[in-house]
């Protein structure tokens, strides 16, 4: 029972698929309150159609999603206390940088003022003071992801889903952005998902982490577990060696030295 | 174990959904069901008759002879400008291009006319040179063709030109590759797609027009004009279903052949744009080329210039405003503005209508979304007299029959492919995410729309409105058919006055629409590269 209260979200039976084809298949697991979870696959393996089952942007075939034990599987995307990032930020171009934050305040029923005062300090929170009254294009790429975090993070969600966010950053601020992102989850208590292709992310930075093929989890667990006991071929070969073969070549030199 | 609980979604039905359903509905009545009952009004007498008249065979041949001399030439024309404008160091790039636009913004009735300036019983050429060239007949057909159709093929040439890959060009060059034989090996095959679209595009264009042979075709009647004249001034039904039938038939394999031809203009990604090579001798003849081309597209616009500000054209050249003045005391100011009118009412509801299809096929899924693009790139293959006949036929006892709407509606269709694919074109090119980040938000999609999408596409906006606008203002095709009595648009005063032989007050109104289209794109212009520097 105090288990199940722990759970934030919980995912039963979800199926999806395009014309005959099942790209989810009856995928059923639980996220925790206050956990950093990464979904990590290759590229087509349907990660992005999961995240857009959860916040509700579209319907699965079968299966529930359950919030703190409510059902939420018909909810609107707006009615789900969850955000969402998308990995080309999608920013409102013709808006500042504060407007971009402020925007979706104002249909919220949130005064004026309380808005503004809002989209201030998530400005400030994501670093971006200075250029709150910039244009998204005047920004560099780890900049814009920042803004497009403050917008998600101003309307207070409890879940934030991020689609591959770091995928068009170069590696320097992609490093950097890990650590902001997990200083910012900390900060807010954000429960998140994060959905990335790349091993080493996900590694860096999860509580838990889920490995999908093609619509199926193949092992849903600790990087730690995972590393000790692998669940099967896919994670060994797809996961673990490909992480031994980076380790690896930088050994070399490192040792050298 | 997980329970497996079928889910079952309401099925809502969405205002996307609707909203398709009515476009479909308007496309169904505004082009599709009008277009049928032109084609049943064709009986098997009717066919046989028409067929079978002394006028027709001839008429067939004549359209297809000239057209296909005319469509040859233009693109020849333009191919060899379009290569001189993207492949040579010359300068002034912005002057041609502009200067070989301006023909567009005329009527072609206008080039026809200023041929007749020209090279006419009355012409520059034949009265103060004693040059008689016989201007009527064949040859007038096809050079008036080539005028105005020429501008056309050069856009879609110089356009697939920019966007051919810079780093192909230089692998051959360092290869050794000569220039001509890279033009032909690699250039030429890149551009075949569109080659082949521009080649049905301008045939179609000229075979359907009517107004440069009614006015220099003397004797030689092509299909358009014998159209014309059966359901036009005689207003014989149903002999003009049957050509318009057969003027259709082009159109449609034109619109079958860029359907199947789907990659041409939008070129996607260019890595790297080719560099013209240096060469004294190609950027001389280049200038050469684009100099004698200005002259010859223009030259019937020169000469109605001449005709409008001359006493009398072309034995007496000392300036006068007195033709502009006789041409307002005959009603030319009241035509023009019923034009502004006519012009302002289809370039805003062309452009509402073509927002709303775009928005729906560029940005959501589906069936209907399919049917909508279809019918929306459909329009473009009905020529305006096929459209202006099948108007009369389906809306003869509807109230809008003789109204200003009927013609406003008539335009906006008529027009409506090209603002169409700008627009699609745009749109698929705004970040796909942005309705899902509102919906996310709690911001309805409407205010997306207009908070967020309008205001990156404005300039697509307006380039839309300008080009409906503008081909209103020009258009003497389906209005031909349409226009009430009153209010008439000026275009139609052209053929009007030159059959009276007030040719100064022809060559006023062409002078009219001239500027007109020619401030409203300069103005366009202007916002653009204001907003530019911003
Ligand atoms: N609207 C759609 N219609 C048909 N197939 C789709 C659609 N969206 C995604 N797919 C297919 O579903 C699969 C998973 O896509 P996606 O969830 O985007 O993968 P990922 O985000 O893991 O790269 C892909 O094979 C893709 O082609
Ligand atoms: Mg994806």
């Amino acid at each position: 029972m105090d288990l199940q209260l722990n759970r934030k979200l919980e995912i039963r039976g979800i199926c999806k698929s395009y014309r005959n084809h099942a790209i989810l298949k009856n995928m059923s697991f639980a996220v925790e309150n206050g956990e950093f979870l990464s979904i990590l696959g290759p590229s087509g393996c349907g990660k992005t159609t999961l995240l857009r089952i959860l916040i509700g942007l579209l319907p699965p075939d079968a299966g529930s999603i359950l919030k703190d034990g409510c059902d939420i599987t018909g909810a609107k995307p707006s009615n789900r206390g969850m955000g969402i990032v998308f990995q080309n930020y999608a920013l409102f171009e013709h808006m500042t940088v504060l407007r971009n934050v402020e925007y979706a305040l104002k249909f919220q029923k949130i005064p004026k003022k309380e808005a503004r005062e809002r989209a201030e300090h998530m400005v400030e929170a994501v670093g971006l003071k200075e250029h709150a009254s910039k244009m998204p294009r005047n920004l560099s790429g780890g900049q814009q992801q920042r803004v497009a975090i403050a917008r998600t993070l101003a309307l207070k969600p409890d879940i934030v889903l991020l689609d591959e966010p770091m995928s068009a950053l170069d590696v320097a601020t992609r490093l950097s952005m890990r650590a902001e992102l997990k200083a910012l989850q900390s900060q807010f208590g954000t429960t998140m998902i994060y959905v990335t292709h790349d091993q080493e992310e996900a590694f860096a930075l999860s509580d838990r982490i889920m490995i999908l093929n093609s619509g199926e989890i193949s092992q849903l667990d600790t990087p730690e577990n995972i590393v000790r006991h692998p669940a099967n071929a896919y994670v060994q070969t797809f996961v673990l060696d490909n992480l031994q073969a980076k380790v690896d070549s930088l050994a070399r030199f490192i040792g050298g030295k | 174990m997980t329970m497996l609980k079928t889910m079952k979604m309401k099925k809502r039905v969405s205002a996307n959904g609707i909203i398709q359903a009515c476009m479909v509905l308007f496309f169904l009545f505004c082009v599709i069901l009008p277009i049928v009952s032109m084609l049943c009004r064709i009986t098997p007498d009717g066919l046989r008759e028409m067929t079978q008249s002394p006028q027709f065979l001839p008429a067939v041949r004549n359209s297809l002879t000239t057209a296909l001399t005319a469509t040859v030439i233009s693109m020849l024309l333009a191919l060899a400008a379009a290569w001189c404008m993207e492949r040579t160091r010359i300068r002034g790039r912005a002057v041609f291009g502009m200067l070989f636009v301006i023909p567009m913004l005329i009527p072609s009735i206008s080039h026809a006319f200023g041929l007749v300036a020209l090279f006419g019983n009355n012409g520059l050429f034949t009265k103060l040179l004693g040059w008689d060239v016989g201007i009527y007949g064949f040859w007038g057909i096809v050079v008036g063709s080539v005028m105005y159709s020429f501008p056309v093929a050069f856009l879609m040439l110089s356009g697939i030109l920019q966007y051919e890959d810079g780093m192909t060009d230089q692998a051959a060059r360092v290869l050794g590759i000569p220039r001509f034989r890279r033009f032909l090996g690699i250039t030429l095959p890149y551009m075949k797609k569109t080659l082949i679209s521009a080649f049905f595009a301008v045939f179609t264009m000229i075979v359907t027009d009517y107004g440069v042979p009614l006015m220099v075709g003397g004797k030689q009647i092509t299909l358009s004009v014998l159209m014309y004249q059966r359901a036009v001034a005689l207003i014989d039904y149903d002999s003009g279903s049957v050509i318009g039938a057969c003027l259709l038939i082009p159109a449609v394999i034109a619109f079958l052949v860029d359907l199947c031809n789907p990659e041409h203009g939008q070129g996607g990604y260019v890595s790297e744009p080719v560099v013209p090579e240096k060469s004294r001798l190609s950027t001389v003849l280049s200038y050469l080329w684009c100099t004698l081309l200005s002259l010859l597209v223009l030259a019937p616009i020169f000469a109605f210039c001449m005709m409008v500000f001359q006493t009398k054209y072309p034995v007496d050249s000392t300036f006068t405003f007195e033709h502009i003045e006789k041409t307002f005391h005959r009603g030319a100011d009241e035509y023009l503005l019923n034009s502004l009118l006519y012009a302002l009412l289809a370039a805003l509801f062309g452009t509402l209508l073509a927002f709303v299809c775009s928005y729906l096929t560029a940005r959501s899924k589906g069936v209907l979304g399919k049917c909508v693009h279809l019918f929306s790139i459909t329009s473009m293959a009905i020529p305006g007299i096929v459209l202006g006949l099948s108007y009369v036929i389906f809306f003869h006892s509807t109230p809008i029959y003789g109204t200003v709407l009927i013609v406003a509606l008539a335009n906006s269709v008529h027009f409506f492919a090209s603002p169409y694919l700008m627009m699609y074109n745009t749109l698929q090119k705004v970040n796909p995410n942005l309705e899902a980040v509102g919906q996310s938000l709690g911001v309805g999609r409407f205010r997306i729309v207009r908070d967020v999408i309008l205001p990156k596409v404005r300039y697509t906006l307006l380039e839309m409105f300008v080009y409906f606008f503008v081909n209103s203002m020009m258009t003497i095709s389906a209005v031909s058919f349409l226009a009430p009595p009153s209010p008439k648009p000026v275009a139609l005063m052209i053929n009007q006055f030159e059959a009276q032989l007030l040719m100064e007050s022809a060559a006023v109104v062409s002078l009219l629409i001239l500027l007109i289209n020619l401030l409203l794109k300069l103005a366009a212009s202007l916002l653009r590269r204001n907003a530019g520097k911003e």
